[in-house]
């Protein structure tokens, strides 16, 4: 029989940890208290590049009430990542730890901070990625340190060169090329929750908890770190004030185990506002230059771009960055040729790491800004030009690269390999039809009114979610309920909701039957981090095979104490029924053989060898732009996703939402600055790096695409990161509609369009 | 340091204790009196994820010294519906999924039930003003404004 359908999928089940959310109960990393902890504090480096010649700690072991002090003298010398040691003789930017220490409260810490006396030999420093890139430029990694890093500031000696077919043939094919640089700042993705860490020593046993996007990453990498065994190493993962892709690091988990271990008391470190916007992560700054061949028609022949990235004193995620930030020029128009070249480039600004759909916006930014410009110069309309060139189902041309025996990459150079779903034409056609785009005229002007009402749209292509080897453990409990257990961390996104509602639309058995262990090394399997929106496609594969793998268990146990093939029994309602009114229920089946408990594990590599998976959607937006103040404000905004299935609506709906909002601060208002003269960070608070508010957030309308994707499970794709890649060109392309100004650089503040207006007027 | 004893009026119960005079009321409920529901997002008064009730007026609890409350009643997320018994407040940013990590709903919480409590069928635009103290960064600003409409309507039915 098939399984039956409990009607837990498509269904909006509550967020499953919202009520203890909302009610105060729900524990983060900073609730945590422990008996005797005490608290630690970092200092920081004032200067943006410098040797630490010495650290003189003994004021501050002095004082009273301190019971722990870290130098780079006495730390361990292990890595937490391969440029970036515990705590390091050199500092990269304004901000780098230094040095830390641990008292019985807070302010004790943060007063024996400023008696550690560092001794500075500041260095010659460099905050532009285009200066770092010259001769002679100050090395922010010595090349003989083992940090593996190639003489220079360009990651790896070189610039990652992707290309299919040949972009130089395609230009000759062209009978127009447009070329454009555009420019995007670093922004903060700024979670609520400043990053903590608590760690406590037994023995040799360390516990740490920590806001946490990978307990099992994190749990290795502080293995390897602080040189202990990892069986001895358990990472607790309390609820997290969200990540959007942070707090993957764990140098600050292991100054706190260090100080734990040495005060031989538990120490909490939770780090301020200012520390999490200046030593946290944050998007890179970008400069892409897109070159674009067209016929006269309007036919690509050529896409090529290059992008420069700043990813500031460590490395962090930059890899994975650099490399997404090309996948739109490479990937969303039919076109048999297309490169990418990428310069990962370290200088002394505070770290990079990865936010929210990586290097995704950045790229599709610049590539669907110029789009815009193409299409208007053709006299073809934005959305007939993509619906023209966009690519379809069948995919890219050119040949398979991809063993066939082998999955294909989700971030594909290669042509020849059709999507397993592609929903994108239907996102350009909804979407348009819901913002009114054909019917979208040039508002009259008042004469007597400064605002300007304007219309733009983009597209975008993402990763779709297969993931790293995914494992889930299930259970059939005593009582009939069934326990799903799984390393994967809920970042407040929700997955653990979604995971079990595959689980028990899977198993036959009621939403609320189904029990959720997580967040606990000890508890529960490998995992990989919640990353590139692969926590609902591949914990679910997972999931969803570990169910299948217990429903034929529980199922076969019946049949044998029924005395009937398994082939005749189905579970429904959580009992396990035959098509003659013979029903055993799910307790009854737990109950059978108390020796041998119903228990699987399922491991699963998620991914295509057939397909490329991935995800599509189109934004279009409608603002109206102040000629008088420049402030621009988004009236009105439509997301049509292919995100496959959707699994539960009313947080599908609320993480378009949520992404869309958080990027109207991308586009419009956040940035990260430094002072070029020293690398100070200028804005590391909330109300100079301006997020959006509930007063800002316009009415956005969310639409679904029909598909159902043949790898994901029950049809789903990724949709967590793929609603902040659209948003910045569909506003850039907005505003030129509204008062006929391009604007290449984000963030687009007022200031930014009085300039823009007045350089018009002059020309 | 300075210390006092005070006595804080917090949900209703009297609580005596010592506080040091630099304390916060933020940091006086979290680290003192247990009552971790109330968050510490930015300890400089940008955020809300702090915002308690004052003699039912929203306040950051960051912004003002323990010492400085006196007879005051002292209102935090703790004082709401439990898990089992929601407030209707609560109920509708359930129902609507008004919070996403979960980390400014505390402080989103209260000051719309100070809204509420004063204006028991506010509008959108009423709405947004009592909430623009508080950041989402998940900016589930949709759905909280929906689940705010809602909590207005599942009051006004009790």
């Amino acid at each position: 029989m098939a399984p039956s359908n409990t009607g837990s999928i498509g269904v909006s089940h509550p967020r499953r940890d919202l009520p203890e959310k909302l009610t105060g109960d729900a524990k983060y990393t900073a609730d945590v208290r422990l008996p005797g902890m005490l608290h630690g504090a970092i200092l920081r480096s004032p200067y943006p590049h410098a040797r630490i010649a010495a650290v003189d700690a003994s004021r501050a072991a002095a004082l009273p009430g301190v019971h722990a002090v870290l130098t780079p003298f006495d730390a361990p010398e292990g890595r937490v990542a391969p440029d970036l040691p515990i705590l390091d003789t050199k500092a990269r930017f304004v901000g780098d730890e230094v040095a830390a220490v641990a008292a019985e409260d807070e302010d004790t810490a943060r007063q024996a901070l400023r008696l550690i006396d560092v001794t500075y030999e500041p260095l010659r420093f460099v905050t532009d990625p285009v200066e770092a890139m010259n001769p002679g430029a100050p090395s922010v990694h010595d090349p003989s340190a083992g940090s593996g890093q190639a003489p220079g500031n360009l990651v790896g000696g070189k610039p990652i060169a992707l290309e299919r077919g040949d972009v130089e043939e395609g230009f000759a094919q062209a009978d127009r090329i447009f070329e454009d640089e555009f420019a995007t700042q670093s922004h903060s993705g700024a979670a609520l929750e400043p990053r903590a860490a608590v760690a406590a020593w037994e023995d040799d046993r360390l516990t740490v908890w920590k806001s946490s996007r990978g307990i099992h990453a994190d749990r290795l990498s502080l293995s390897l770190s602080l040189g202990i065994p990892r069986e001895n190493v358990r990472v607790v993962g309390p609820h997290m004030g969200a990540g959007y892709g942070n707090k993957d690091e764990t140098r600050l988990s292991a100054i706190t185990a260090i100080l734990a271990r040495r005060a031989g008391r538990p120490v909490k470190v939770e780090l301020t506002r200012e520390e999490e916007f200046v030593a946290g992560r944050h998007r890179h700054a970008t400069t892409t230059k897109v070159r674009v061949g067209v016929t006269n028609d309007g036919t690509i022949t050529a896409v090529h771009a290059t992008t420069i990235m700043d990813t500031g004193a460590y490395l962090s995620s930059g890899p994975g960055v650099i490399r997404r930030a090309g996948q739109g020029a490479l990937y969303l128009y039919r076109c048999a040729n297309a490169r990418y070249d990428g310069y990962l480039v370290y200088t002394n600004q505070p770290s990079a790491g990865s936010y929210r759909a990586l290097g995704a916006p950045q790229g599709h930014f610049a590539l669907e800004s110029l789009v815009d410009r193409i299409a208007e110069e053709l006299g073809i309309d934005p959305l007939d030009f993509r619906l023209k060139n966009h690519v379809g189902p069948e995919g890219q041309p050119g040949e398979r690269v991809t063993p066939l025996n082998q999955v294909v990459d989700t971030q594909p150079v290669e042509g020849g390999v059709p999507f397993s779903s592609n929903g994108l034409r239907e996102c350009l056609e909804r979407g348009a039809a819901a913002i009114g785009w054909r019917e979208r005229r040039a508002a009259p002007t008042d004469a007597g009114s400064t605002i300007r009402r304007g219309m733009g749209m983009s597209m975008f292509v993402y990763r779709g979610g297969p993931g790293g080897r995914s494992i889930a453990r299930m259970r059939l409990e005593d009582d009939g309920s069934a326990t799903l257990t799984t390393g994967i961390m809920d970042v407040g996104e929700g997955s653990l909701t979604v995971l079990a509602q595959v689980v028990a639309e899977t198993l036959g058995v009621p939403y609320d039957r189904v029990r959720v262990v997580s967040g606990d090394t000890r508890l529960t399997p490998e995992a990989p981090i919640t990353a590139g929106s692969t926590a609902t496609f591949s914990g679910g594969l997972a999931a969803k095979r570990a169910a299948e793998q217990l429903r034929t268990r529980i199922v076969e146990a019946a049949a044998s104490e029924l005395g009937v093939v398994p082939d005749d029994l189905g579970i429904a309602d959580g009992a396990v029924v035959d098509g003659v009114g013979r029903r055993m229920t799910l307790a009854q089946v737990a109950g059978l053989d108390p020796e041998r408990p119903l228990e699987v594990e399922a491991t699963v590599d998620p991914g295509s060898r057939e397909y490329v998976v991935n995800s599509f959607g189109a934004h279009f937006a409608e603002v109206e732009v102040d000629t008088d103040t420049g402030a621009v404000s988004v009236v009105r905004f439509v997301a049509a996703h292919d995100s496959g299935r959707i699994l539960n609506p009313n947080m599908a709906v609320n993480q378009v939402e949520g992404g869309v909002s958080q990027m109207l601060g991308f586009t419009l208002s956040e940035q990260m600055l430094t002072d070029a003269r020293n690398g100070v960070t200028l804005n590391a608070s909330f109300l100079e790096h301006k997020s959006p508010t509930i007063l800002d957030s316009p009415p956005i309308e969310v639409i679904f695409a029909d598909v159902v994707d043949p790898v994901g499970p029950f049809g789903a794709k990724a949709l967590g990161e793929p609603p902040s890649v659209g948003v910045a060109p569909a506003i850039a392309n907005a505003i030129y509609d509204a008062i006929g100004v391009r604007v290449r650089e984000l963030p687009i503040t007022p200031d930014v369009i009085l300039n823009e207006l007045t350089l018009k007027e002059t020309e | 340091m300075h210390r006092s004893r005070i006595t804080l009026h917090v949900n209703g119960r009297p609580r005596e204790l010592e506080v040091d005079h630099r304390w916060t009321l933020l940091r006086t409920l979290r680290d003192e009196l247990d009552l971790t529901g109330s968050k510490r997002g930015c300890d400089r008064g940008e955020c809300g994820a702090c915002t308690v009730l004052l003699d039912g007026k929203p306040v950051y609890s960051c912004q003002l010294l323990a010492l400085q409350v006196g007879d005051r009643a002292v209102q935090t997320v703790e004082s709401l519906g439990s898990v089992d018994h929601l407030h209707p407040v609560q109920s509708a940013f359930l129902a609507m999924d008004g919070g996403q990590c979960g980390f400014c709903t505390p402080g989103f919480l209260m000051s719309a039930k100070a809204l509420l409590d004063a204006n028991p069928s506010p509008t959108d635009a009423e709405i947004r003003a009592a909430l623009s103290g508080n950041i989402c960064r998940c900016n589930a600003y949709g759905r909280i404004l929906a689940s705010v409409r809602e909590a207005a309507r599942l009051l006004s039915e009790a």
